[in-house]
């Protein structure tokens, strides 16, 4: 592209200076710190961070909510991007401008407002009741299926836009053509649709699942200290008890989760493609 | 006749003298640094460190922070402290104590200190804090919904999926610990009985709150109908305008006691001193007990009875205060968050 290497190297310096200094050295430091033991490098604070049987459970309810709140995201996005996709382009703009305004709420307000909607005489509660779905109120706020909603709620436009710029690029006839060739719906989805999209649903993924296990305000306002995620853990630790190597212990499994989950969803991907 | 070059040197010498004069009095103006919570800072800056800085002629810095999170401050900066006076509670000026962060205060230096309440005096041991704020902690319950005269009552079964509790985490989380233990007929600082009642008692509660601020939204949306909380959120609750009472248990209330402390080698004893008898005189202290910033620790405060009401004010009820002994804070406090975490948080 350029004539000269050298303008290219040239160009792509600043930023790489700038993430060298903001965020690759801060993030060594911060993972050596947690490997740091009493006599050199050594994996003991993980050791003594997994021994405690609450951060086990914390550690598998994140890994469990980040996961659930992937898969709902990917199955509700790909039906919502399909549907905006195949609108008028001038109905499109309309729908992805709707799919992106929650973006510009603050993540704060729209927790606090599902306080209100999943409250004991919340929304939710009384539309329950109305339909006689439920005797009395139930029991949401300050569980996992609160925090779960407040995810889903939070991250899924983001799996929607990478959905619709993915089908976006997908040649308009194979659908048709798949289904002139006699496939039935659900397979032209997985063999033509899903290997022609992985890409999408390999980003979308990514930034949901990163999304929803490094959420502090969700958790922490929706789930409470009786549905502690590894974030708000995180917090306590830190903040509260004054646990610095806990802390780094915690940015380093969130770290290192995150970097796992997209290097498993390139995999799954690559052997779907093939 | 002078040169214009003489003219020059002579201007340039005055500006210099004048820029002397200038930085002289500048250089020489120290700051008194004060590590505090984050709350009520411009009440603070205008009733206390506005007309301090008047008076001293030095500056005011304040540092503003969670406990844990200044504490933690305080340590790494340890061998050359940038903190003059911290003001921290009772249970966090004795992990400062252990830490040895903090050193003795020259009581005899404070002339207000005759006028504080005895357990103001040296809450901590040592003269190494002095109380100037405390507070009782009861229970708060809906008065049209339950019926509430013991700590005990916590358990009554009406209050399933009615009742929030503060978490170990929070200054509230051993005060709880604390009375349910008394209530239950545990003895010693272990708390071991609390704890297996507190875990009992899990599936009814709501949620174990971090900030005490949420409770009043709890309480307005009806999620709740009894909590343990401080009495400086009183005023607040009662601004919500519902049938909400606060209790008075048989086995009486409890509390804490929010310090000043001096740092180990700080830079400016003499003025921290004076600022901190400053704070506990009858005046400032009346002033921030007006506006309702803090219960005065000084005795000879006298407060109209709208406003005491919401304070943890007057003779009685400040001595029926149930303080966790402070001995029993430092020997037990990791056991609290071990046995909690295993019965309660999972």
């Amino acid at each position: 592209m350029f004539q000269d290497r050298r303008i290219g190297l040239a160009l792509v310096l600043p930023a790489t200076l700038f993430l060298l200094a903001g965020f690759v050295l801060p993030v060594l430091v911060l993972l050596s710190g947690s490997l740091q033991g009493p006599g050199g490098w050594s994996f003991d604070a993980y050791v003594r961070f997994f021994a405690v049987p609450l951060h086990q459970e914390v550690f598998w309810r994140t890994v469990r909510l980040g996961v659930l709140v992937t898969l709902t995201c990917a199955v509700v996005g790909y039906a919502a991007a399909f549907a905006i996709v195949n609108t008028a382009p001038s109905a499109r703009g309309k729908l992805i401008g709707l799919l992106i305004l929650p973006l510009m709420i603050s993540p704060v307000a729209r927790t606090y407002a599902w306080i209100v909607i999943l409250g004991r005489t919340g929304l939710v509660n009384q539309a329950l009741q109305g339909l006689g779905l439920a005797d009395g109120p139930v029991r949401l706020l300050f569980t996992e299926t609160a925090v779960f909603i407040g995810l889903v709620q939070l991250f899924l436009p983001l799996m929607v836009l990478t959905l619709v710029s993915a089908l976006e690029n997908l040649p308009a006839d194979v659908m048709s053509a798949a289904r002139v060739l006699g496939a039935g719906w659900i397979q032209t989805f997985v063999r033509v649709v899903l290997p022609l999209t992985r890409e999408g649903l390999v980003i979308g993924g990514t930034l949901v699942f990163t999304g929803a296990v490094t959420a502090y305000i969700t958790p922490a306002v929706l789930g409470g200290s009786r549905v502690l995620m590894l974030e708000t853990l995180l917090y306590q630790r830190v903040s509260v008890a004054g646990d610095i190597v806990s802390g780094s212990v915690i940015a380093a499994i969130l770290v290192v989760m995150s970097y796992t989950t997209n290097v498993l969803l390139r995999r799954i991907a690559a052997g779907r493609g093939r | 006749m002078h040169s214009i070059g003489e003219e020059m040197i002579r201007t340039v010498l005055a500006a210099g003298a004048l820029a002397l004069l200038a930085a002289g009095p500048a250089a020489a103006q120290t700051t008194l640094t004060v590590s505090g919570f984050g709350i009520a800072q411009d009440q603070f800056r205008r009733i206390l460190y506005a007309p301090f800085e008047a008076q001293c002629g030095c500056k005011i810095a304040v540092e503003a922070g969670n406990s844990a999170e200044r504490l933690a401050k305080m340590e790494a900066r340890r061998a050359n402290p940038e903190i003059d006076i911290a003001v921290l509670s009772d249970a966090d000026a004795m992990i400062a104590r252990t830490k040895d962060l903090i050193e003795p205060i020259d009581v005899a230096k404070l002339s207000n200190h005759a006028r504080l309440y005895d357990i103001a005096k040296d809450p901590i041991g040592g003269n190494l804090a002095v109380g100037y704020t405390f507070y009782n902690t009861s229970i708060v319950y809906r008065s049209d919904k339950v019926k509430i005269e013991s700590w005990k009552d916590l358990w009554k079964p009406e209050l399933k999926g009615r009742l929030a509790l503060p978490n170990i985490t929070t200054t509230q989380g051993p005060l709880l610990l604390f009375m349910t233990d008394r209530a239950f007929g545990g003895s010693g600082g272990a708390f071991t009985t609390a704890i297996d009642r507190i875990a009992e008692v899990k599936p009814n509660v709501v949620t174990f709150y971090e900030r005490s601020a949420q409770l009043l939204q709890l309480f307005q949306q009806d999620e709740i109908w009894a909590a343990p909380l401080g009495r400086f959120n009183w005023a607040n609750i009662k601004k919500l305008n519902m049938p909400l009472a606060w209790a008075t248990p048989t086995e009486g209330q409890t509390g804490g006691i929010n310090v000043m402390v001096v740092t180990k080698n700080g830079k400016n004893r003499e003025l921290a001193l004076r600022f901190m008898d400053m704070w506990l005189s009858t005046d400032i202290q009346t002033k921030l007990a007006m506006e309702l910033v803090d219960s005065p620790a000084n005795k000879e405060v006298v407060l109209p009875a709208d406003v005491a009401d919401n304070l943890t004010f007057g003779p009685e009820t400040v001595n029926a205060v149930r303080l966790i002994p402070p001995a029993d804070v430092i020997a037990n406090r990791d056991a609290w968050l071990a046995g909690w975490n295993a019965k309660v948080a999972r």
